[in-house]
């Protein structure tokens, strides 16, 4: 036992293997260690959603589990949505239903979207506010943030 | 973020004597969603948070065994509310699992950790007191089972003694007929910590537990044997005194921002008829 | 004009970004070398401030300094847009719960966290007011020191910061002329902004001045109050505000900037802080109020007078609330015309945290009484809810407020819209009910900004404008219309925003006035390069200017039409450059009006609600929200959706869920995400309809008025109304939580 520890994982297909401080949040790692600051810092407990990443295929919240905890996981951030550098279906279907207003939000937003589409390719409207009430938005875009869900989910469910 | 040491035992042995090493500086880590928290900001200073994820023996999953269902240790709570065997056995505990936070904190929070965290308003707590859980525990001494009635004290306090962890919660398949539901009092329909719990269970035989929280130092658990709470005939005049007697274990704080006492008081007696009432219906349509 | 440009749903400029992580907020910002920041505050109200021990906290590996009030240049610069009553750090005292005493700034954040934890203050703690009847009690202490108010200030040895009055007619007359008068007392619960972006601020010298990287809505006032406090000229102080993560008002003024510039100045290093949500709360809030109001009217609804006497609470120091107390106030009579009026506003000083701008601002305060008022002066009569608006409402280019601008919409059509639209009239099932509510809120008083646009040699564009885009989608707008005027596809606009280095001047975003001020710069920018184009296309084409023409992107000769571009092109030859064009929008102040100036515009709405009451719990479902506004003309249709349904949803919230929680001693109880709540996306209204109603009759460019602000101002008085039809009993105060509507329910009234 010290204070660091070392981890082997994956974040947006990339392999790191890294000595972190135990005490590092996987929210911190991702964004002071490795720079991907697409995931938002808000209210650090649990309820706005900000900090939303998908770990072995779950959304959780990153400012609530600890670096050391993702050791041997898999972690997909915002910033691998886009494959190939070009928008995924659910950006693409943000962008055109205004769904993302000052866009804060929108990183944990487009998260929990992907986490509900991974398990439920064809969601009704009332799957997608359960999906997405650990997400604050408060521009309040929540509408045109479900109707870009539920489009997505037709582009892609066809 | 407050300095402390992290360690990942891969057994149960290991796992206890890191906590006879450690004694009170320790603190186990199982999802993390309430002790991440404390530890930033500084309600709990563990010198040693032990993660049990790794453990051989703990896992995640959630068993049939011969006459119960087990939730393991490290069960989160959503599987817990979209588990087959859990929805049609124990329908309130998938309900009251549904209700805990948002899916990422579900991803993440477990059963067991909501029991030993203690919270009076923890969801969980009404349905494994209606359907008589039974908390398995290891210690030094060995293996223990204890009854849920039997674990809760107050919040952040339960009976499992000192340098003990819990492995599992074990479900026992109702013999007979049961209907059972719970509900909660909130400020918000999204996520929200509860102002009441409630949970009722009624069985084939007419007798009906009732499980309530949030309303007092820890979730209290009573029966009516009369077999009068069960009966759709019964008029209200003579189902109320009794609701009214097994309600009067409720002594909620005055000094709660979510609710005031003499509401709470109110809304659990709403919420007690409603839940009793959800129970009757799904007993006679056979839904458990 | 063009369809597909003005007027269309133009995905939102810089939407990429956002939807790609790609955003820089300040956060994400990294600046080499930068020290991180914590801040040390007392869990207590007020206190005076005995000693503070820093050696604990410089001793932890990685502190690199500690900063008291005694680092700074004696007396403590005080700052504030109103009055300089704001220390930069407190001042021997505390006056709020959350000011904060000390600064650790250490290589780590961890270090920070820690330092500040072992930062060791002595203080007294000493009783604190936190309501307006505690501020207003004979024998209150007074909460600001008369020595930081400003000169002369009658009240500075009172508890009023300000008292404003306003009004017209005989109020006592028209009293005895009315056939019934209403009087009540209505109260507004202390709310907060919750951007979902906490404040942050990045400081670092930069050779002889200082650069800030601010979380702001107004980089230029920012700039002119750190030059003020710091010592230096203008050009020496740089504000650099990227995009907000939301801003609501609460980002207009400063709070911790001022502390970081001069850490930064005594360290000789970029520093960094990043405000926890629960200092967020306690740095920024809206002003609560509790209104009296007393309303005549005629038996057939004609209103007579409106007396009106508001008291706001607003913080330990002024910031911009006073501002707020009198323009929240000053159409506190509502869009009616109204022959008598009284209006006495005054703003509280209080041990709580300071009160600021809020969407809004002052209007859902009073909106919230006149409206629920008026209601009861109705159903008094046996009047319909509806018609006693309509009744009352100014029509089309009516004074309604005398000597200001007049009515600037035929709002009827927005009142019989979202009656229609909430099929007012028709029956409802039991422990349903409807209710509906107007208010106009007054766009800005004054205004100043200026645009540059350069149309570069390839026909592609950039806007540059000091305006901050915090999700309102000023950016589009811009680009909109840049390419409407330029003959441009909107992608082919990039917009440059939010560095003072960079983007000519611009008095603030505030008061949704984007759209129409620094939207008229941008035209007058783009009408500028015009204007060069129809002297190059004359040269050109060797005829007489008067001859040319130019129209949007079409420059007309005689017999020809060639696109604008074309003739840019033509015009900069094979040696290649580009056009620039300089824009003012500027609104200006009329020195003896009551707020320094008159409206430009009025941002109108209606808002209907169907709720439904559980007779058991007091909860409530919305079923339908009906919100309709008058926005001239909506340039971007789904942007305008997207700041009419938010405003909507916060509007809920404050009316339905949010309020500070105050113990007994005046501390916050329910600071951060977990205890104060906020809507969700299961918290909608089961069904949520915006709609615009647009006449043209903006000030804006083709049209426009501004929008962003409309659809929160009346949402908890029809929400009220609402439950009233459901329950038979008028609530008075909010917000209306289960507890609160039980409770109604519970004791019939």
């Amino acid at each position: 036992m010290n204070d660091r520890f070392p981890i082997d994982l994956k974040v947006n297909g990339q392999r790191y293997q890294v000595d972190v401080p135990v005490y590092r949040t996987l929210l911190d790692f991702l964004r002071d260690d490795l720079g991907l600051t697409g995931t938002k810092e808000c209210c650090v407990v649990g309820e706005c959603g900000a900090c939303t990443v998908i770990v072995d295929g779950r959304t959780v919240n990153s400012c609530l589990m600890l670096a050391v905890e993702a050791d041997g996981g898999e972690v997909l951030t915002v910033e691998g949505l886009a494959a190939g550098g070009r928008p995924g279906p659910l950006q693409r279907a943000f962008l055109e239903h205004g769904s993302a207003q000052c866009g804060f939000c929108i990183p944990g937003q487009l998260m929990s979207a992907h986490g509900l589409l991974l398990e439920n390719p064809h969601p009704a409207a009332a799957e997608v506010h359960e999906a997405l009430a650990g997400n604050l938005c408060r521009c309040a875009g929540y509408e045109q943030i479900t109707e870009a869900v539920l489009a997505a989910a037709e582009e892609v469910g066809g | 973020m407050q300095a402390f040491a992290y360690a990942r035992p891969e057994s149960i042995p290991e796992a206890l004597a890191l906590l006879a090493e450690h004694g009170s500086g320790a603190h186990l880590l199982a999802g993390g969603t309430d002790l991440v928290i404390a530890l930033r900001n500084g309600s709990l200073r563990p010198t040693v948070v032990i993660d049990l994820k790794r453990v051989t023996g703990l896992s995640p999953a959630i068993r049939r065994e011969d006459g119960h269902l087990c939730l393991g240790a490290t069960t989160v709570m959503r599987d817990v509310e979209r588990d087959a065997e859990v929805l049609r056995h124990f329908p309130a505990l998938a309900e009251a699992a549904s209700w805990v936070g948002s899916v990422q904190i579900r991803n993440r929070a477990t059963v067991v950790g909501n029991i030993c965290n203690a919270s009076p308003a923890a969801d969980t707590a009404p349905p494994l007191l209606v359907y008589g859980a039974v908390v398995l525990a290891v210690g030094p001494d060995g293996e223990r089972r204890i009854p849920i009635n039997d674990f809760f004290v107050r919040s952040r306090q339960t009976t499992l003694p000192a340098g003990s962890l819990v492995t599992g919660i074990e479900l026992p398949l109702p013999a007979g007929r049961m209907g059972s539901a719970y509900t909660r009092l909130t400020r918000r329909r999204g996520t929200d910590l509860a102002s009441v719990t409630m949970c009722a269970g009624v069985d084939g035989a007419g007798v009906t537990r009732l499980a309530y929280g949030s309303v007092g130092p820890r979730p209290v658990l009573v029966c009516d044997e009369s077999g009068v709470l069960a009966d759709p005939a019964a008029p209200d005049e003579v189902k109320a005194p009794i609701l009214e007697e097994m309600l009067a274990g409720a002594s909620p704080s005055p000094r709660s921002m979510r609710a005031g006492p003499e509401y709470r008081l109110a809304m659990l007696r709403v919420l007690g008829r409603r839940a009793l009432q959800t129970a009757i219906d799904r007993l006679a349509k056979g839904m458990a | 004009m063009n369809a597909e440009t003005i007027g269309a749903d133009f995905p939102r400029t810089g939407g990429l970004s956002r939807v790609t992580g790609g955003q820089q907020y300040v956060a994400d910002i990294k600046v080499a070398d930068a020290l991180q920041v914590k801040l040390v505050h007392l869990d207590c109200a007020r206190a005076r401030i005995l000693s503070v021990d820093k050696s604990a906290a410089e001793a932890v590996p990685g502190v690199r300094f500690v900063m008291t009030a005694d680092d700074l240049p004696q007396p403590v610069p005080r700052f504030g847009p109103h009055a300089s009553d704001r220390p930069v750090l407190a001042a021997g005292r505390v006056n709020y719960h959350g000011e904060f005493v000390a600064a650790v700034a250490a290589e780590t954040k961890e270090a920070a966290e820690e330092g500040a934890r072992l930062v060791k203050v002595e203080y007294e703690e000493l009783p604190a007011i936190f309501t307006v009847d505690a501020a207003l009690a004979p024998d209150a202490f007074l909460v600001q020191d008369p020595a930081i108010r400003r000169a002369g200030d009658p009240l500075a040895n009172t508890n009023k910061f300000a008292e404003h009055r306003f009004g017209w007619g005989d109020v006592e007359a028209a009293a005895s002329a009315a056939d019934l008068i209403v009087e009540n007392r209505y109260a507004y619960p202390m709310v907060t902004h919750f951007a979902i972006e906490p404040h942050a601020c990045v400081a670092a010298p930069d050779g002889d001045g200082v650069v800030v990287w601010s979380t702001n809505q107004h980089p230029f006032q920012l700039q002119k109050i750190l030059a003020k406090a710091l010592g230096l000229p203008l050009s020496k102080v740089r504000v650099i505000a990227p995009d907000l993560g939301g801003g609501f008002g609460g980002k207009q003024w400063p709070n911790i900037q001022p502390l970081l510039a001069f850490m930064a100045l005594k360290l000789g290093r970029p520093v960094r802080l990043v405000l926890t949500l629960e200092e967020v709360f306690q740095q920024v809030r809206r002003t609560s109020a509790e209104v009296r109001i007393r309303t005549g009217v005629k038996s057939d609804g004609t209103l007579v007078f409106q007396d009106i006497e508001s008291n706001f609470l607003v913080g330990a120091y002024a910031d911009i609330a006073d501002r707020v107390v009198s323009k929240g106030n000053y159409l506190a009579a509502g869009p009616y015309r109204v022959p008598a009026v009284r209006i006495i506003a005054r703003g509280i000083l209080s041990n709580t945290p300071p009160a600021t701008a809020m969407r809004g601002f002052g209007v859902p305060e009073t909106a919230w009484a006149r409206e629920m008022n008026l209601d009861e002066c109705a159903l008094a009569l046996g009047i319909d809810c509806l018609e006693i608006r309509l009744r009352n409402l100014a029509r089309y280019q009516e004074e309604f407020v005398p000597g200001d601008t007049p009515a600037d919409g035929r709002w009827e059509q927005t009142v019989r819209r979202a009656a229609e639209l909430i099929d007012w009239g028709k029956p409802m099932p039991p422990h349903c009910g409807r209710g509906i509510a107007v208010a106009a809120k007054s766009g800005p008083t004054t205004g100043l900004s200026y645009a540059t646009v350069r149309l570069l040699g390839d026909g592609s564009v950039i806007v540059f404008s000091g305006t901050s885009d915090m999700g309102q989608g000023a950016r589009t707008v811009f680009a909109q219309i840049a390419a409407e005027e330029m003959g441009v596809a909107v992608d082919r606009v990039s917009v440059v925003m939010g560095d003072t280095s960079v983007v000519p001047y611009d008095q603030q975003t505030s008061a949704s006035r984007s759209t129409v001020i620094m939207g008229t710069a941008v035209l007058n920018a783009c009408r500028d390069i015009q204007g060069q184009l129809r002297s190059v296309a004359a040269h050109r084409y060797g005829v007489d200017e008067a001859a040319v023409t130019v129209d949007r992107g079409v420059v007309r000769l005689t017999g020809e039409e060639l696109s604008l571009v074309e003739v840019a092109k033509a015009g900069l030859g094979k040696m290649g450059g580009e056009y620039v064009g300089n824009g003012i929008g500027r609104k200006d102040a009329v020195p003896d009006h009551p707020l320094q100036g008159t409206a430009a515009f009025f941002e109108f709405n209606c808002t209907a609600i169907e709720v439904q009451v559980d007779p058991g719990t007091g909860e409530l479902t919305v079923l339908r929200h009906v919100t309709v506004g008058d926005t001239g003309k909506s340039l971007n249709p789904m942007q305008v959706r997207g700041q009419d349904d938010g405003a909507a949803i916060m509007g809920l919230g404050h009316a339905m869920m949010e309020h500070y929680i105050f113990d007994d001693a005046g501390r916050v109880r329910n600071l951060g995400a977990i205890d104060y709540r906020i809507p969700t996306s299961k918290d909608l209204p089961l069904e949520l309809i915006s709609e615009q109603v647009e006449n043209g009759d903006g000030p804006g460019p083709y049209g426009a008025k501004g929008v962003s602000e409309g659809s929160i101002l009346c949402v908890a008085p029809a929400l009220g109304a609402a439950v009233r039809d459901a329950i038979g009993i008028a609530i008075r105060d909010l917000p209306l939580s289960p507890e609160r509507v039980w409770r109604a329910m519970r004791d019939g009234k």
